[in-house]
């Protein structure tokens, strides 16, 4: 596998730290407060319908998802070998799962992995997912608050969500599938659309003027307990202008230059090898160029033979779609290697992307250690909304310990955890979802 | 942050400018019994925890750490901490008189202490009021308000109130957007679109076989037609020929209509409508949406492409709906099975004889709503700016709900001038501009103009109280011009539009808002009714309940009957389903009538609706101390005040008391000191409403549970009112009332009617104006229309 797919600008390149030097975020990342004043990053990837879990006695658990032993004390199976170099780095997480997600289909769990909500006939009405928590707190110190993608891109349908990310009011955000698209929005210069993206602000700018300026009139109408509410009416759009200031600012700065040189922006779902390593190579330079540092990556929905990415294993040769790979793990023993050979291939990319974060030094450390990288999916097995095969890697800057296979009952909501997350993330939030407190096992 | 300054300063001052602060009025049994009780700890020798009493009486109320301590007071008396234990306690009548003084001056307190009280304040539209406006000012009925957050809540319990309504960034971008996608469906450009047509007979017959799809809509069925091609947005229409097919006299069949789509298992889908099918022949119902507010397909990624219409039967008569029987067949020489429902013919059924689907609609291109605001576009490129202008002077003046000037449309004129070369045509510019319009604090909040102390509003200003009181919107083409003409103010004249306004569908939103927020009745949706106690409990039928009581008060504005009917009635409003409930004959159907209650025994005072009932229940028994304080509340207007800290709540406290009757539980309450105070005044009022159940059906006993026990008490509903007098049950409670609270009541419902009126809470001050019109209300033999005048012409009503 050729590792130098991507090439950063020389110039950029060579002085390393440069990157974010030439982006006025520094400010922003001192306010952090954290030595270093290193930003946090999150990283959330999903795949569909679950992995390998047989009878430990059985020939067929050499393809286990779930590793062997507990503790410090584990040995990965096949499924996560290529995991193995970089073990010390992260935390396999057994047994948890979203409580509500139990009352629901089999296939209905994707929209909720980061959110946690129930949804059910009459109300599938999602709520926010926890990247987007995270974006809303420190989205406006990167040109990009968050960085949304998936392989079928857009949002799909509820309970077959084509996106990870969930606003504040629980809409999908749509996600971008098409690499080209995402590399010319995070590098490309594109005049045209800079120039309407320059116009629409300045009419925003023109806007809220108007309203100040009108506001002014309506003041000498008014006495003084009305003053006071005029008062909060013009703080309200006084912080949307700041906001639109900000936005311009960021229209100023030139975005940084990377060549697209080796990388695959071409790929699309008829080679998914290509694609899922370049939305991977992508989310990469995003967090290298601090264009944004929370992003969400689903490898593909659970919407059966419609989605674009069930076919994806046949396409690297392997028996079955995605779905039915599944269910014939499920089946019987003789379902394990099948479905175990394509559980490999996604912990392949997976270890690719972890260890191009690891190799890029910043500050006195690296990469990976302030980037906090959530993996899994929302099914053990098909239909299984339980025990979500669940990984932590990176984020040792947020106080995460790494090297154990942790494993809970299943009375521990998934909540507790993404508590703790937001919470190191440095995004705090008292609860969220069912959780019923925090999961600060997986701490340092 | 300069502007947070500024505004701190303002509070302070209205903090002082609302009036000389008066001295605390004590009187001399107070002090006299804080100086036998509390001043040797409390006072100038010495201050235990810091607290020194004597000289804070010589203060006054106004000092805001005086008023801190003496809350202080009140909770360790409370609580029971003070006196402590080895010193001499207060007698039951000191403690009453000491916690009466306390109550009533730390209320008076908070008054004074809230700023803007007793001044009418710039007041935004609350979510009811700006999607009523907005769709009468774009005459586009869509949803405005689905992402703004809840409006804030008064103490008073009024989401209308000018000082708890508050706007922030996010709220204020919210109008924005919901001005820039109201605009561009409201004004139109291009040629008329496609209309796309549909037309069913059969029901569509999927692979799904556990669905009954059928034509005809028993116990079981469903009628689905798929439409396969739709545009994105647009009006769309929907005819259903279906007739009923029921025995004589039976209850209507109820069609219950809904659109969405198919997302592999689920179905995203919004209700169209549900309507009664009557007897007779077939007849078509019409039902009309915009696409664009119902869940449409993402065509791209479809499993199953198409819209959906599901029509089904929603009649219920308790019994479940039967499963399917498998059945041999013989196809194509070999046996299979299928799934046959049987059909009961004594259930009210639907046959749905055609389905026809037609989008967009509209009656001319452009539509209607297109006209109204865009009479005649330009044809010229140098006449758009002057086109503008027309168009937003009438448009502003609409808005603004009062005459505009110039100095109003310059501004705007302006802005359009500056979009109009940036965007691609008139159309694009105007809707720009609108939007602006729709964000202006003109538009968004009610302001009148501020000249001098008090004055009368101006017409406009009228007009627009008026409107908001009475229909929950703008004022309309009438009211404008009755004020342009400066008749409005005119006493007969105001008497007359009230009564228009009263007697137009839109005082709809003024029955529903205000009997809402007067008697509480979204609680209904916070209480969770138990299934292991109602096991055939249908929680739709908390709808019912709450519209049984909006009904109520409804029919007795538009007869303009007694509102002495809210304490003791010998009717009702019900339809089918509430009329099945409570287990008398009612109506046929899902319209609400006036039903007899002779022989129901119950009074039909909404004190025993099931929609009050309901929701001060504990979700599996009464919740007698809820019921009072709704009461006391909502009846009497003198809320209890709100439990003190520390103080268990009944039902959290000693477990082995749940399973003890509820006279004996609440006779808890009167041992501890700590509880007597408050409750003496409020579970007794419950208690006579113990005949009723949580879902507000008579019962004769009373199951308490704890983990596997049981235990069965037979019903107590006897009480001792806080007066001495006794009474035993509802019917005793509501002739009580009717006799001796019909003062307080007419009171209460005036104070409260009149805060609704004018959107804030009522101060001392207005204590004398309420007498007059309580007296003018009582004179009036309580009717209630004849309130809705009184509070309309008064002075209270017409000055600011």
């Amino acid at each position: 596998m050729a590792r130098k797919s991507w090439h950063l600008d020389r110039r950029t390149f060579l002085h390393g730290a440069g990157v974010s030097l030439a982006l006025p975020v520094l400010e922003c990342m001192a306010a952090d407060g954290r030595p270093g004043g290193r930003p946090r990053r999150f990283f959330a990837g999903y795949f569909p319908y679950g992995i390998v879990d047989r009878a430990p006695d059985s020939e067929a658990a050499e393809w286990n998802w779930f590793p062997t032993g507990d503790g410090k004390d584990f040995r990965l199976n096949k499924s996560l070998a290529p995991l193995e170099r970089l073990r010390s780095e992260l935390t396999i997480l057994g047994g948890l799962s979203h409580p509500k997600g139990r009352n629901m289909g089999g296939h209905d769990t994707a929209d909720t992995w980061l959110t946690g909500a129930e949804l059910k006939e009459g109300h599938l009405e999602n709520t926010v997912s926890i990247d987007q928590i995270a974006a809303m707190r420190y989205g406006d110190r990167t040109r990009y608050p968050s960085m949304v993608l998936s392989s079928d891109g857009g949002v799909g349908e509820p309970t077959r969500s084509s996106t990870l990310s969930f606003s504040r009011t629980g809409q999908p955000v749509p996600a971008e599938n098409k690499p080209k698209q995402v590399f010319n929005r995070l590098f490309g210069v594109d005049p045209r659309s800079l120039d309407a993206q320059r116009q629409s602000l300045d009419s925003s700018r023109s806007m809220l003027d108007l309203v100040m300026e009108h506001s002014a009139t309506v003041r000498g109408r008014l006495g003084s307990h009305d003053r006071v509410k005029l008062d909060e009416y013009l703080e309200s759009v006084r912080q949307i202008e700041r906001r639109v200031e900000k936005s311009q600012q960021w229209l100023e700065v030139p975005k940084p230059r990377v060549h697209a040189t080796g990388l695959h922006l071409e790929a699309d779902d008829t080679t998914p090898g290509e694609l899922i390593k370049t939305m991977y190579d992508l989310v990469y330079l995003a967090f290298r160029t601090d264009s944004t540092r929370i992003a969400t990556y689903q490898i593909g929905n659970m919407n059966g033979a419609t989605s674009i990415a069930g076919k994806f294993p046949q396409l690297l040769g392997l028996a079955d779609h995605m779905h039915s790979l599944a269910h014939g793990a499920r089946k019987n023993d003789a379902g394990a290697a099948p479905l175990g050979q394509w559980d490999l291939f996604l912990t392949e990319q997976l270890a690719y992307f972890i260890e191009r974060l690891r190799q890029t030094p910043e500050g006195d450390g690296t990469l990976l250690d302030s980037t906090l990288v959530f993996y899994g999916s929302s099914n053990c097995q098909t239909h299984v909304n339980l025990n979500y095969p669940l990984l932590l890697a990176g984020g040792s800057d947020m106080g995460l310990a790494h090297g154990s296979f942790r494993k809970f009952g299943a009375e521990v909501p998934l909540a507790n955890l993404y508590v703790t997350l937001l919470d190191r993330l440095g995004a705090p939030v008292d609860s969220f979802a069912d959780s019923t407190g925090a999961l600060d096992q997986i701490l340092a | 942050m300069c502007r947070h300054a500024l505004a701190c300063v303002i509070a302070v001052a209205i903090l002082t400018a609302a009036g000389p602060l008066r001295a605390v009025e004590v009187d001399a049994s107070v002090a006299a019994i804080l100086e036998r009780h509390c001043v040797a700890c409390h006072g100038a020798q010495a201050q235990n925890a810091n607290v020194r009493l004597d000289n804070l009486l010589a203060e006054t109320t106004g000092d805001r750490r005086a008023a801190e301590t003496w809350h202080d007071v009140r909770n360790a008396l409370n609580r029971g901490e003070m006196p402590p234990k080895e010193a001499p306690q207060l007698s039951s009548s000191d403690r009453t008189t000491l916690l009466g003084w306390l109550d009533a001056t730390l209320s008076e307190r908070s008054d004074l202490a809230s700023g803007a009280a007793g001044h009418v304040v710039m007041r935004r539209l609350n979510r009811s009021e700006y999607q009523n406006t907005m769709r009468d000012l774009l005459g586009l009925d869509i949803d405005f308000v689905k992402n703004l957050p809840p409006d804030e809540v008064s103490p008073d319990g009024f989401t209308n109130n000018g000082a708890a309504l508050r706007m922030s960034a996010l709220q204020l971008e919210h109008y924005l957007n919901a001005a820039q996608n109201g605009l561009a469906r409201a004004i139109v450009e291009g040629p008329a679109p496609p209309a796309f047509e549909h037309r069913a007979v059969e029901t569509v017959v999927d692979k799904l076989k556990t669905l009954h799809w059928s034509n005809r809509l028993g116990r079981t069925g469903t009628f689905v037609a798929r439409i396969r091609e739709f545009p994105d947005e647009g009006e769309f229409v929907l005819r259903i020929r279906a007739r009923s097919e029921a025995p004589p006299g039976a209850p209507h069949p109820r069609m219950h209509v809904r659109l969405g789509y198919r997302a592999d298992t689920q179905t995203p889908s919004r209700d169209v409508a549900e309507v009664d099918v009557p007897d007779g022949p077939a007849r078509t119902f019409e039902f009309r949406g915009r696409i664009e507010e119902f869940p449409i397909q993402s065509r791209a990624q479809s499993k199953y492409p198409g819209m959906l219409v599901w029509v089904s039967n929603t009649y219920s008569d308790g019994k479940p709906a039967p499963l399917g029987e498998k059945v041999d067949f013989e196809e194509d020489g070999k046996i299979k099975q299928k799934l046959v429902w049987p059909v009961d013919p004594a259930f009210p059924a639907i046959v749905v004889e055609a389905l026809e689907f037609k989008a967009p609609v509209f009656a001319a291109w452009p539509p209607e709503h297109h006209r109204q605001l865009v009479a005649g576009a330009p044809s010229a490129r140098e006449d758009e700016a002057q086109s503008a202008a027309a168009v937003l002077r009438r448009f502003m003046r609409r808005a603004y709900r009062r005459p505009v000037g110039e100095a109003d449309v310059a501004p705007m004129r302006r802005f359009f001038g500056k979009v109009r070369p940036r965007v691609a045509s008139f159309e694009q510019a105007l809707r720009a501009t609108l939007a602006m319009v729709l964000i202006s604090p003109d538009f968004l909040y009610r302001i009148e103009r501020q000249d001098g102390e008090n004055r009368y509003v101006d017409d406009h200003e009228l007009a627009s109280r008026l409107s908001y009181f009475l229909w929950g919107t703008m004022p309309d083409q009438r009211l404008m011009e009755l004020a342009d003409r400066g008749k409005l103010a005119d006493r007969g004249t105001l008497r007359v539009e009230a009564d228009r306004l009263l007697g137009d569908p839109r005082s709809w939103a003024f029955v529903e808002q205000f009997s809402d927020q007067w008697l509480d009745l979204a609680g209904v949706h916070r209480v969770a009714i138990n299934p292991n106690y109602y096991p055939d409990f249908d929680p739709s039928l908390k709808q019912d309940m709450r519209r049984e009581t909006q009904h109520f008060f409804a029919y007795l504005l538009r007869e303009n009957l007694s509102a002495l009917n809210f304490l003791r009635s010998d009717f009702s409003v019900l339809n089918h389903r509430m009329a099945r409930h409570y287990g008398i004959t009612g109506p046929r159907g899902g319209a609400f009538e006036r039903v007899s209650l002779a022989g129901a025994q119950r009074p039909g005072g909404v004190a025993a609706h099931a929609s009050i009932l309901l929701a001060n229940s504990t979700g599996e028994d009464s919740h007698p101390v809820e019921r009072g304080v709704w009461i006391r509340t909502a009846l009497l207007g003198d809320p209890p005040a709100s439990p003190p800290p520390s103080v268990p709540n009944l039902a959290s406290g000693d477990v082995d008391a749940t399973l003890l009757p509820l006279k004996r539980q609440l006779e808890l309450h009167q041992d501890s000191a700590a509880c007597a105070h408050c409750h003496s005044g409020i579970d007794p009022w419950g208690v006579a409403l113990e005949e009723f159940d949580a879902v507000g059906l008579r019962r004769s006993s009373v199951l308490r549970r704890s983990g596997d026990e049981a235990v069965e008490h037979a019903v107590d509903a006897s009480a001792v009112l806080p007066d001495g007098q006794r009474v035993d049950g509802a019917e005793a409670l509501a002739d009580y009332m009717l006799d001796s609270q019909r003062g307080v009541f007419g009171r209460a419902l005036t104070a409260k009617l009149l805060a609704y009126a004018l959107g804030r809470s009522l101060i001392a001050a207005d204590q004398s104006s309420v007498d007059e019109m309580t007296k003018a209300f009582e004179k009036a033999d309580y009717r209630l229309r004849e309130l809705c005048t009184i509070i309309v012409t008064s002075d209270s009503f017409l000055s600011r």
